[in-house]
């Protein structure tokens, strides 16, 4: 599903430079949910947009689906971050002022072949009701519990039905017992669905949940390791 | 680049930010609403001046059959052409018509008006060298705006038992249009149907209605008799000028009107004593008195050595002549050919040029206030793209392309600009309507003044919206996303 070669990321700053990711070659197949662990700046986010055809690499190649995407214009890319990728961030990422039902329909709005506002609308209802949230369809953002703006965020990600879901510390703004609610909706996600998914964290808890976990450290990989028990290690807690 | 799409995307981030668009809404909306005012103050003060000027008479120019430069009014008789011009008139362009009595003094071998009327007084008021072919001709010159063929008798004018000795004006339905102090004091002026058909309907000035139907009296629908031929009233006309009321003997409201043609059916005549023209503005009467002169001249094949067969008199050149003998008038005028220009023309031309320059100022100003508008619009848009960085952001983590992003951003300009631009057109209209109804000032509002405020707010719509598209199609996802 992915492969990277060698991909490196150098940030200019004026004179100095920063080398985010120095070299990053794996392989991750569909179907599998991987933790990316490490310390803060060691270039998780980086290696995600990269990912997520939200930036390209400096240098190295990036495969999606067997398709070389580092080197796609940026409609291209804009198309393929439109169709077969889903995002959900850390702080969320929801339009103000704008009920939960709109902010789900966003992906649609930019999808190649038009859909009617009808078809929109049933559309993000139906995914609100697949995180537990048809209650909630009018409400603001404000109006909504941080938990219940990250599944707000999750149905978004999944309006058109992406094959790749990133998650960039997606629980990194709430509290232990959301965390696990939260947790608990990707983890079905990836056995129901068999979605693919990576998710960024620096908790080792959450990371449990994956049935892999990379560590990144200054810009490389330094373990790839899988994990056996990949059933809710924290239920009880 | 715009698609009903985008718009429907911008319309939703507008309603996202209620005051800030509603900021915009408003800045717009006067600019357009200031343009709108300005230039209905403007040229509600261009046609007031016109209109005093043309109240004034200054635009009217006389023309009458005759020269009393040769003959008549005492002046020196030494030529009585009419004889020959009609003989001339009638070869130049014979008419249908069989034995027109439009020479009273000739001889007939058939019954003539005072015959066949039974009133021996008939058909007595003059001859008459002007034709209607004539008025047509004048009316095709260019800068004439009115052209109104006239008829005139003396006449004894009967209502029952009440009878009044006044002038009958056969005339256009044209008439109320060139004199414009004259009101409709009841009912109506004649219409076209009427003159066409000749029908027997008179309207009478105020003095004659004083005098056959009593002060203030509504003669609506009653009888005028005139030559022993029942009339039917269908209007009152009054003067509207406080400072010339009608009185006994004036020649417009000691008067009745009826349609010329009908004078013409009843008294077996063809021509026509007086051609009133007006023009369209009071500045070009000198010039267009002479091209009716010279028009005239070869109309009625008059040698450049004989005197014309008719007077064209403008309304300064009759102020200039007022009380004078004709013969000093004639003196007077013929030896100061540029004195009414020097005068009455120059002054019309400086209020008018004087209006025109306040008109564009005001427009200079009103223009000032749009360019703000436009300017808050682009300040209000280029804000949100700092703004709403993240929001740009996420879009484009969506699957936004840059050039979605800049459609959206475009269309929220210009769905500002334009619904600014028509907000302004309610709010200049009701302004102006207010400015007139309170003030009393003259408005003018005019669909063009309309169609330019929102061809202009379109502009800066489009103007306005092109920077902040840019600047927001120009971002990048990542440091958008990020961007706090
Ligand atoms: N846009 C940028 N410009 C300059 N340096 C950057 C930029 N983005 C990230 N970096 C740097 O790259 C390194 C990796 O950052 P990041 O991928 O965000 O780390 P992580 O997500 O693991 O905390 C850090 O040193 C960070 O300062
Ligand atoms: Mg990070």
């Amino acid at each position: 599903m992915i492969r990277t070669e060698e991909l490196t990321k150098t940030y200019a700053l004026g004179e100095v430079s920063v080398e985010a990711l120095r070299g990053i070659s794996l392989e991750i197949e569909a179907g599998e949910l991987v933790a990316v662990v490490g310390a803060s700046g060691s270039g998780k986010s980086t290696l995600m947009h990269i990912l997520g055809c939200l930036d390209r690499p400096t240098s190295g190649k990036y495969f999606l689906s067997g398709k070389d995407v580092s080197e796609l214009s940026s409609d291209e890319q804009a198309r393929i971050r439109n169709q077969q990728i889903g995002f959900v961030f850390q702080s969320f990422n929801l339009l103000p002022r704008t009920p939960a039902v709109e902010n789900v329909e966003l992906p649609l709005l930019y999808n190649a072949e038009q859909l009617t506002r009808s078809e929109r609308r049933d559309r993000a209802l139906a995914a609100l009701d697949s995180v537990g949230l048809s209650e909630r369809a009018a409400h603001h953002p404000s109006q909504l519990s941080g938990g219940q703006q990250q599944r707000v965020a999750i149905a978004r990600s999944l309006m058109n039905d992406p094959s790749l879901l990133l998650a960039d510390e997606p629980t990194g703004n709430l509290d232990t017992k959301t965390s696990i609610d939260i947790m608990t909706t990707l983890h079905a996600l990836n056995e129901k669905r068999g979605l693919t998914i990576i998710i960024i964290t620096h908790e080792r808890v959450i990371a449990e949940y994956a049935s892999r976990i990379i560590e990144l450290s200054d810009g490389l990989i330094t373990e790839d390791r899988p994990i056996e028990a990949a059933t809710a290690p924290l239920a009880g807690v | 680049m715009l698609d009903a799409h985008a718009v429907e995307i911008a319309l939703q981030s507008l309603r996202r930010y209620p005051l800030r668009t509603a900021l915009a809404l408003v800045g717009m909306a006067i600019g357009v609403a200031a343009v709108l005012v300005t230039v209905a103050i403007g040229t509600g003060a261009q046609s007031a001046i016109r209109n005093q000027l043309r109240a004034a008479g200054l635009n009217i120019i006389q023309v009458k059959a005759g020269n009393y430069r040769t003959k008549g009014d005492g002046g020196g008789g030494v030529l009585a052409p009419h004889a020959f011009l009609l003989w001339l008139d009638g070869w130049l362009a014979p008419t249908a018509h069989a034995h027109p009595e439009n020479d009273p003094m000739e001889k007939h071998d058939h019954p003539t008006a005072a015959d066949r009327l039974g009133d021996s007084k008939a058909g007595l008021g003059g001859a008459a060298t002007l034709t209607q072919a004539d008025a047509d001709a004048i009316e095709a010159l260019p800068g004439v705006a009115n052209v109104a063929p006239g008829v005139h008798e003396n006449i004894r004018a009967y209502a029952g038992e009440r009878r009044w000795f006044t002038r009958l004006h056969g005339t256009d339905v044209d008439l109320p249009l060139i004199r414009r102090a004259h009101g409709i004091a009841h009912g109506r002026f004649f219409s076209q149907r009427e003159l066409r058909r000749t029908e027997q309907v008179a309207v009478l000035g105020s003095v004659v209605r004083d005098k056959l139907f009593g002060e203030g009296a509504d003669p609506v629908g009653e009888t005028l008799t005139l030559w022993n031929q029942a009339f039917r009233i269908v209007g009152v006309t009054e003067s509207t000028n406080w400072m010339t009321p009608g009185t006994v003997g004036d020649d417009a409201f000691d008067a009745v009107y009826v349609p010329f043609t009908t004078i013409h059916r009843l008294l077996n005549v063809t021509n026509l004593n007086t051609i009133t023209v007006t023009t369209e503005s009071a500045g070009e009467v000198s010039n267009i008195a002479k091209a009716i002169s010279k028009l005239l001249r070869v109309r009625h094949a008059i040698p450049d050595t004989a005197p014309e067969d008719f007077t064209v008199t403008t309304q300064a050149s009759e102020v200039l002549a007022k009380g004078l003998h004709p013969n000093v008038a004639r003196v007077l005028i013929g030896n100061l050919p540029n004195l009414d220009r020097a005068t009455l023309q120059e002054l019309s031309m400086t209020l008018e040029r004087a209006a025109r320059t306040m008109k564009a100022l005001l427009a200079a100003i009103a223009a000032v206030s749009l360019v703000v508008g436009g300017i808050g619009i682009t300040n209000i848009m280029l804000l949100s793209v700092t703004e709403r960085t993240r929001e740009i952001g996420l879009r484009m983590s969506v699957g936004a392309r840059a050039r979605d992003v800049g459609a959206q951003f475009f269309a929220e300009a210009l769905t500002l600009a334009l619904t600014g631009g028509l907000l302004g057109i309610v709010l200049g209209v009701l302004v102006s309507w207010a400015l007139e109804s309170s003030l009393g000032w003259a408005m003018e509002l005019s669909l063009g003044g309309i169609a330019l405020g929102f061809a202009v707010a379109t502009v800066i719509g489009l103007l306005s919206g092109v920077f902040p598209a840019r600047r927001a199609s120009a971002l990048d996802p990542i440091q958008a996303l990020r961007y706090e």
